[in-house]
């Protein structure tokens, strides 16, 4: 690796190398036994120089030719873009609460009988039912070095167990996903896990017609992905330059309801986007992105940064907005950890509270629909008839949509007090209920 | 290398065993309004061993070809803690064992196109869509080429070497008023073929510009249920995603309540309704000329006269459903192992022509385009990228935020027209199942009319 670096700086004013090594033990089980395990070990670098001010990329798996890999970034840098780059030349410290001590050991075994055990915990509270789980260890070690000196090195580590429940008969299909991330074995929720789904199998005996017309909306922690997801585009730093955010040129201004705050914080370090310092070397900090209602900032990775002239917030990762560690991507601006500040209350409380709306879990096609207005438009996945304060039973076939911006501004109803962490592990939030919904049902 | 291949089989101690070794070289450029993004290229080699031992599956991925043997013992212990613990071992249906070697020979290859080029056209392009008005505020030119070499040899004797090219390009245009509306328009272009794909697409690029504009004055849609023509594209993905993934049968095999529900012979449509799967089409994105197990294509009929005729298949579903395998099992890349997945999907052409599809919808939408979508089981939802509305038999004014969603059978039996027009679409997306992301497929289908959609919105 010295020498790849080495060889790029003798051709380039400015080298970044940034080396990946992961290792992942996916284990699935299917129809509730264990179907398949893999050992998966991927090694991979990326080079970026930049030669008379022009940017050059290029990734390889063939770490034994260094100098195939410098000539494919060097001679694409002699018509790249014209950047100004200033890479971080002091290393900032990995965050040793990334790796469990007990993470590198875990073996295929303890995968197994993890994934028994959820199999086995699932089946008491979800009897009939067909079920499917993943346990996935993952360990990234990252190495990023480059020509201004620095070299900062991470191991990123984790479990994930996702579960996939699925009843059909012919004229219904019931499916509950669940997903946990976990630093280890031993971090893992499975109490919490069966919980959720016995309710939400209890709530689901009945199917109930869906209601129509603007109504309130309680969105459980999984469920509030939904509204949640045009602030992770609106927010960038890279779509605000190009006037792409309704954020932009608002920073400063009351522009969502008070009691709503967000942050990015790649130093939770229970979210499994933490992280010491970003892909392109940048300490990792907490960004404020809402404060008390208040628009209080953006995201930025170098490049989005420099064009802004203002300081990267340590948000230049490989893997895009949703994606994990990725050797292949250039760094991009992108969340880490986002965080929702904690309301007040339960969950349950909000479904009193709403006294006549719905209680939403899961939602398909998210991403779809205007996202960078802050237009959200889906179709329900698991989702229930709130009547009276209470939930009544289960509605389908109906869709709900709303303007993330407008609903935040003025119709939060109330945020509840504890946060889960979904979307993989990158969004720690609680439920919360939004008023003036629009649901469309059949 | 088939010698080396041939020797980590051997000596995997598995009863089965599989080694794909992937070489594939790759660029991109990304261009966002007046910034080239993204420039770059990307070489890589890996490979993964499957072994099937005591009727369990493991599976090794690796990058380093040094670790092929270690990697197949590897892959067969774990296969033995699997085999262990199955409570069904797994069978594969018999194949003939195979010898091929499948390249590719083109003048507009790819490979020979220097960098420079591919940048130059895709800042051409970026050009004439900034320059098409003042409200294009953003562009995103992409431009991206695969060229992999797979190599697959089994311990039943097969050995394969196919070279497989993709080609896409988007042409995107974001149109604002400056006053919070904002609005994105696209045109995308795919194939499995050369650099002359992405050619002379000037008329795309100025077409995706104007209807961002345009799209900036369109009515949003109001929510409720409507008789919606949708055109071959946004068809084409319908089928693909709300049908075509019901009939993976990896999907079925343990499942006997979905199996059920899609036993052949069940009635999903009206008798013109038919519904193939092909896995070879010259030049599509999804040919598969043998999938990733090195079992031959198939021309599959999944609906035949609106009746369920038949489901895809890897060796494993087709052994336990009794049934032939399809040649369907497809992997993403090296670091996976594969599952069954569509190849070419679309629904044949009927007998309507447009006119007669349109002349008596009183009050609909005429949806264009994929924008995004997504099935889970019988509920889908996805995007229309633009639309009309239709009034009194005629095609109307632009309309925006078309969310189409619904549930798969009824949606199905709903479908009253079928157009004589089928188109198949290169496409720039990939299909995603499980954890394996933008895998090439190729979808079509003629226009077709569906009465009672839901449609989604204020």
């Amino acid at each position: 690796m010295d020498t790849l670096l080495n060889r790029a700086a003798q051709r380039a004013e400015l080298a970044e190398v940034y080396h990946l090594r992961c290792d992942t033990i996916p284990v699935v089980f299917r129809a509730g036994a264990l179907e398949s395990i893999d050992t998966k070990q991927l090694a991979g670098a990326a080079l970026r120089v930049v030669c008379d001010g022009k940017l050059g990329y290029a990734t390889t798996t063939d770490l034994a030719r260094p100098e195939d890999l410098v000539e494919a970034a060097v001679s694409g840098a002699a018509f790249g873009e014209s950047v100004s780059l200033a890479v971080p030349s002091e290393t900032p410290p990995a965050n040793a609460d990334l790796m469990s001590g007990s993470l590198e050991r875990v073996t295929m075994d303890d995968l197994v009988d993890l994934g028994e055990r959820a199999v086995s915990r699932v089946t008491d509270v979800a009897p009939g039912t067909e079920i499917g789980v993943r346990v996935t260890k993952t360990i990234d070690r990252i190495v990023i070095e480059n020509s201004a000196g620095l070299r900062a090195e991470e191991a990123r580590g984790g479990v994930r167990l996702s579960v996939e429940l699925s009843k059909a008969s012919k004229d219904d299909i019931l499916v509950l996903v669940e997903e946990i991330a976990a630093r280890s074995v031993a971090d893992v929720d499975l109490d919490g896990l069966v919980d959720r789904i016995g309710r939400y199998l209890g709530w689901s005996e009945r199917l109930v017609p869906a209601p129509s017309g603007e109504m309130p909306v309680v969105f459980t922690t999984q469920g509030a992905i939904a509204p949640l997801l045009p602030l992770v585009f609106g927010c960038s730093g890279r779509l605000a330059l190009l006037g792409m955010s309704p954020l932009k040129d608002r920073i400063g201004e009351a522009a969502f309801d008070s009691r709503f705050s967000l942050i990015d914080a790649p130093t939770l370090a229970a979210g499994s986007s933490a992280c010491g310092f970003d892909d392109e070397g940048v300490r990792a900090r907490r960004t404020a992105l809402v404060s008390d209602g208040v628009a209080a900032g953006f995201y930025y990775d170098l490049r989005t940064a420099e064009l802004a002239e203002t300081e990267s917030t340590g948000n230049g990762f490989k893997g895009g907005l949703l994606g994990g560690a990725n050797f292949r991507n250039p760094p991009s601006a992108s969340i880490s950890n986002l965080a929702v500040g904690p309301g007040e209350g339960t969950m349950d409380d909000l479904i009193r509270e709403v006294g006549d709306g719905l209680l939403v879990d899961t939602v398909l096609g998210l991403g779809q629909g205007n996202l960078n207005s802050g237009d959200f438009s889906n179709n329900l996945g698991v989702a229930f008839r709130i009547e009276g304060g209470k939930v009544v039973g289960r509605v389908k076939n109906a869709m709900i949509a709303g303007n993330s911006y407008a609903l935040l501004k003025d119709h939060l109803i109330g945020i509840a007090e504890t946060p889960r962490w979904v979307l993989f592990g990158r969004l720690f939030t609680p439920a919360m209920a939004l008023s003036g919904v629009s649901v469309a049902a059949k | 290398m088939e010698q080396r291949i041939r020797k980590a089989i051997e000596r995997s101690g598995a009863d089965y065993a599989e080694v794909r070794i992937e070489r594939s070289q790759r660029s991109r450029v990304l261009y966002q309004r007046e910034k080239l993004e993204d420039l770059g290229t990307a070489n890589e080699l890996g490979g993964m061993v499957r072994c099937l031992k005591d009727g369990g599956w493991g599976v090794a991925v690796f990058n380093d070809l040094e670790e092929m043997e270690a990697k197949a013992a590897e892959a067969t212990d774990a296969a033995a803690l699997v085999g262990a613990r199955a409570s069904s071992p797994v069978r594969l249906a018999s194949v003939p064992s195979v010898r091929i070697e499948h390249r590719i020979e083109r003048d507009d290859d790819v490979r020979n196109v220097p960098l420079r080029e591919k940048k130059e056209l895709a800042e051409a392009y970026n050009r004439i869509i900034l320059g098409e008005s003042k409200s294009i505020v953003a562009s995103q030119v992409q431009y991206a080429d695969a060229f992999r070499e797979i190599t697959f040899a089994n311990s039943e004797g097969s050995f394969l070497v196919q070279e497989v090219p993709d080609i896409t390009l988007i042409l995107a245009a974001v149109a604002s008023d400056g006053a919070g509306n904002i609005q994105q328009a696209f045109e995308p272009i795919g194939s499995a073929l050369g650099f002359d794909t992405v050619r002379g697409k000037e008329d795309e690029a100025r077409r995706a510009a104007k209807r961002a504009v345009a799209m900036l004055d369109a009515e949003p849609v109001k929510a409720g249920q409507y008789t919606v023509i949708l055109d071959p594209r946004l068809a084409g993905v319908f089928i693909h995603e709300a049908f075509g993934h019901f009939c993976e049968a990896d999907f079925l095999y343990k499942n006997p309540q979905l199996a059920e529900i899609m036993t052949l012979g069940n009635e999903f449509g009206t008798s013109d309704l038919n519904v193939v799967d092909e896995g070879y089409v010259p030049g599509r994105r999804g040919n598969t000329p043998y999938d990733d197990e090195g079992v031959e294509r198939k021309k599959t009929f999944l609906i035949r006269d609106g009746r369920l005729s038949g489901l895809l298949h890897s060796r494993e579903t087709a052994a336990t459903m009794d049934a032939e395998p399809t040649g369907n099992a497809r992997a993403v890349s090296y670091e996976h192992a594969p599952i069954v997945r569509m190849t070419n999907t679309y629904i044949e052409s009927g007998a309507s022509s447009f006119e007669e599809m349109i002349r008596d919808v009183e009050r609909g939408v005429y949806a264009i385009e994929a924008y995004g979508g997504q099935t889970e089981f019988e509920q889908f939802s996805f995007s229309a990228a633009y639309a009309y509305e239709i009034v009194d038999g005629e095609v109307g004014g632009l309309l925006r935020d078309v969310i189409l969603s619904g549930n798969l059978f009824e949606t199905l039996r709903s479908i009253d027209r079928i157009g004589n027009d089928r188109e198949l679409t290169g496409g720039v997306g990939g299909c995603g199942k499980d954890v394996q992301a933008g895998l090439p497929v190729t979808v079509g289908s003629p226009h077709i009319r569906i009465r009672n959609v839901t449609i989604g919105g204020k």
